[in-house]
């Protein structure tokens, strides 16, 4: 394990469960991007802010799993609005901390990116149609880790969706980026060694060039 | 990976014992011995009491045996058999086949005569086959240790597959079904409980073996999962290798709190696995035994395209809705033929003759008209492969046509896939094809899915292409 990584091991808030905005940070020491964005302890005053809006403000806690569901996020924050949407996600989620990130303007178009380990073969890695509608399309392919980026470009190159790779109606996301966000999730879940357990970056969003972590979620094995 | 173990002995024997070999019928130690009889190199029976067995001189123990024994077959059940197998390796016999189940399988004292198997490995250099393994058979070595049928007589002409298998009566009855439309077998090994040697060590045996040309696995549990696709990995870089998991794991079940882990589901994992390692993967034991037997005998084509010669419009249609079909991994494509490849075909097609692809020769066809187009759609540019159906039923098509089409296939630069139906005649046609290297099928969907194992199989050498 690099000495950057059990740092970040080191770090964690909460031991053993690390936050979103805390897997956004490991993901970081591997080049995947995601949001800029400040993480807020619950009686924290809000920092002055080094991204312009609009803001997106949600609860940045191991313990609320489907922050979605709960109305834990807020999008599309205005500056002049900011400061009530923390005072709101304060009011309903009491003592946990927030995360506040820029609002990127992307195409829309989402993967999912994720890792497990496989009982017979060991760390495994995924990508898939992304979004909230992921498990009902089921359109996935995994390979073992570490994945190369060559080998991520075929996973890519299996899926459903394959097509809006290659400018299916004028689409032409970019797989060659992708498979690096793949390549290097698979990297993480190998260097996490005994301690990995399941990743999930739910979605990934289209950046044009780059594809970024929008959601994440680590769980490590205690 | 583990060094590779010499298996050559094993699979090629100077002289073999049959401890528990007995004259009365129908004991496995009567039919284990007398198969392998059949074979010049000597053959010793072990047997406390019996002097004589089928006219040979029984051996009253182990300890008695020549040193030229490199494979004893042991023929009794567990308990003995292990106590066999304990002399057997204080004897310095290189290799041991315990036939009996009654092991771990078991539980309870069987588990606790396996690990007494597996004290052998640490004490002596003896190396185990099995235990409750049907064992050995080499068509080529005249080397048989399976005691039921097996379509041994089809199968003794050998060939290029070697296939290894968890289970001996999958491999025995699958093989056995095969056989009827010919199929060349180089070795089969079955495995059974796995005390020592595993796929892994046979991989690396037939990854040197060159007469194998393609290397089937029938697997259930791995638990050195990630060994088993490095040494795959490996031997799919030489040759075919084509595997059919069974026991679909439930990896979802231990990782249900993520995405990812709930769209695993049975085994997803599997699949990438072996795409990443350059394994083929296969779903049932008819899809084993199609897929090695065309692996191993016809090359593979250098694109997808296909092209299709019939003397029936509907099995071209069928043909084409086959190649067709959606498949994200191994799409095919219907050949578009040149102007000048119809031209050629015109001038030996009947009259009502269709001349695009899927060409249809039309019940008018005869041998050579068959022939003569198959040659036409092979040298077009824009064919990778051919996909010829052979139909015996019209007038014009005789018996002549098998041996007009084997004659036709050395001349061809790329690879023929044959679908041949006729009645109660199929097999024996798909027999003598065959025989001529000429890989045949008895249905359209059959013929179409191994033109996409070879189209796959070229995908993975590709990959490999200039690489060390």
């Amino acid at each position: 394990m690099s000495p950057d990584l059990a740092a970040w091991l080191e770090s964690l808030r909460v031991p053993q469960r690390p936050d979103e905005w805390e897997v956004k940070a490991a993901l970081a020491l591997y080049g995947v991007r995601a949001p800029r964005g400040v993480r807020l302890s619950p009686d924290e005053a809000l920092p002055r802010l080094t991204f312009g809006e609009p803001y997106v403000v949600k609860v940045c806690s191991p313990d609320i799993l489907h922050k979605t569901e709960q109305r834990g996020v807020r999008l599309k924050i205005e500056a002049a609005a900011l400061a009530d949407a923390v005072a709101d996600l304060r009011r309903r989620f009491p003592g946990q901390p927030l995360l506040v990130e820029e609002h990127l303007k992307l195409s829309g178009r989402e993967c999912i990116v994720g890792a497990l380990v496989d009982r017979e073969f060991g760390p495994a890695v995924m990508v898939g149609a992304g979004g909230i509608l992921t498990e009902i399309y089921r359109d996935v392919a995994f390979r073992l880790a570490p994945c190369e980026p060559d080998e991520a470009v075929r996973m890519i190159g299996e899926l459903k969706i394959a097509p809006l790779f290659s400018g299916f109606r004028g689409i032409t996301m970019d797989a060659a980026a992708l498979a690096q966000v793949i390549a290097a999730t698979s990297q993480l879940a190998v260097d996490l060694g005994d301690r990995f357990s399941q990743l999930d970056i739910n979605p990934v969003g289209d950046a044009g060039d780059a594809w970024v972590a929008l959601d994440a979620k680590l769980i490590l094995k205690t | 990976m583990r060094p590779k173990a010499d298996l050559s002995r094993l699979l090629r024997p100077r002289a073999v014992a049959v401890v528990g070999a007995t004259a009365k019928s129908g004991k496995v130690g009567r039919i284990i011995f007398e198969t392998l009889l059949r074979a010049e190199r000597p053959v010793y029976p072990v047997h406390p009491t019996e002097a004589t067995i089928l006219g040979r001189q029984a051996f009253k123990q182990v300890s008695e045996l020549p040193a030229e024994v490199d494979v004893a077959v042991i023929a009794t059940g567990a308990e003995r058999a292990t106590e066999a197998a304990e002399a057997c390796a204080a004897h310095g016999i290189p290799f041991i086949i315990p036939v009996a189940g009654g092991f771990a399988e078991v539980g309870g004292s069987g588990a606790a005569l396996e690990d007494r198997l597996r004290k052998l490995l640490e004490t002596t250099a003896t190396r185990i086959l099995g235990p409750n393994t049907l064992g050995l058979f080499v068509p080529q070595e005249r080397l048989d240790t399976i005691f039921v049928e097996h379509g041994d007589h089809v199968l003794a002409q050998g060939g290029g597959v070697a296939f290894i298998t968890q289970s001996g009566s999958v491999g025995v009855e699958a093989l056995g079904l095969e056989s009827n439309i010919g199929f060349g077998l180089r070795a089969f090994v079955g495995l059974g409980n796995k005390v020592d040697l595993d796929e892994v060590d046979f991989m690396q045996h037939f990854a040197d073996d060159e007469r194998t040309t393609c290397v089937a696995l029938y697997v259930e549990a791995l638990p050195n999962g990630h060994e088993f696709l490095e040494a795959a990995g490996k031997l799919a870089r030489r040759k075919p290798v084509v595997v059919l998991k069974a026991g679909r794991t439930p990896t979802a079940a231990a990782a249900a709190s993520s995405h990812t882990g709930r769209l695993a589901g049975s085994d997803r994992v599997v699949s990438g696995a072996f795409r990443q390692f350059g394994i083929q993967r296969v779903f049932d034991e008819e899809q084993l035994c199609d897929a090695a037997r065309v692996l191993a005998v016809t090359r593979p084509p250098e694109g997808r395209r296909v092209g299709i010669v019939s003397p029936a419009g509907g099995y071209g249609v069928m043909a084409t809705d086959y190649v067709e079909a959606a498949d994200p991994i191994v799409p095919l494509a219907m050949a578009k033929l040149a102007p000048e490849t119809e031209t050629r075909l015109g001038a030996v097609a009947p009259a009502f003759a269709s001349l695009h692809n899927p060409v249809d020769l039309t019940a008018s066809a005869t041998d050579a008209m068959t022939v003569d187009a198959v040659r036409a759609v092979a040298e077009d540019p824009g064919v990778d492969i051919v996909l010829c159906v052979a139909l015996f039923a019209p007038p014009g098509i005789t018996d002549g046509l098998i041996r007009a089409i084997c004659g036709l296939q050395p001349e061809l630069t790329k690879p023929l896939i044959l679908v041949a139906q006729f009645g109660p005649f199929t097999n024996g046609h798909l027999s003598r094809f065959h025989d001529h290297g000429v890989i045949g099928f008895p249905s359209i969907a059959r013929a179409v899915r191994a033109v996409r194992w070879l189209v796959e199989r070229h995908q993975i050498s590709s990959r490999h292409r200039g690489a060390p």
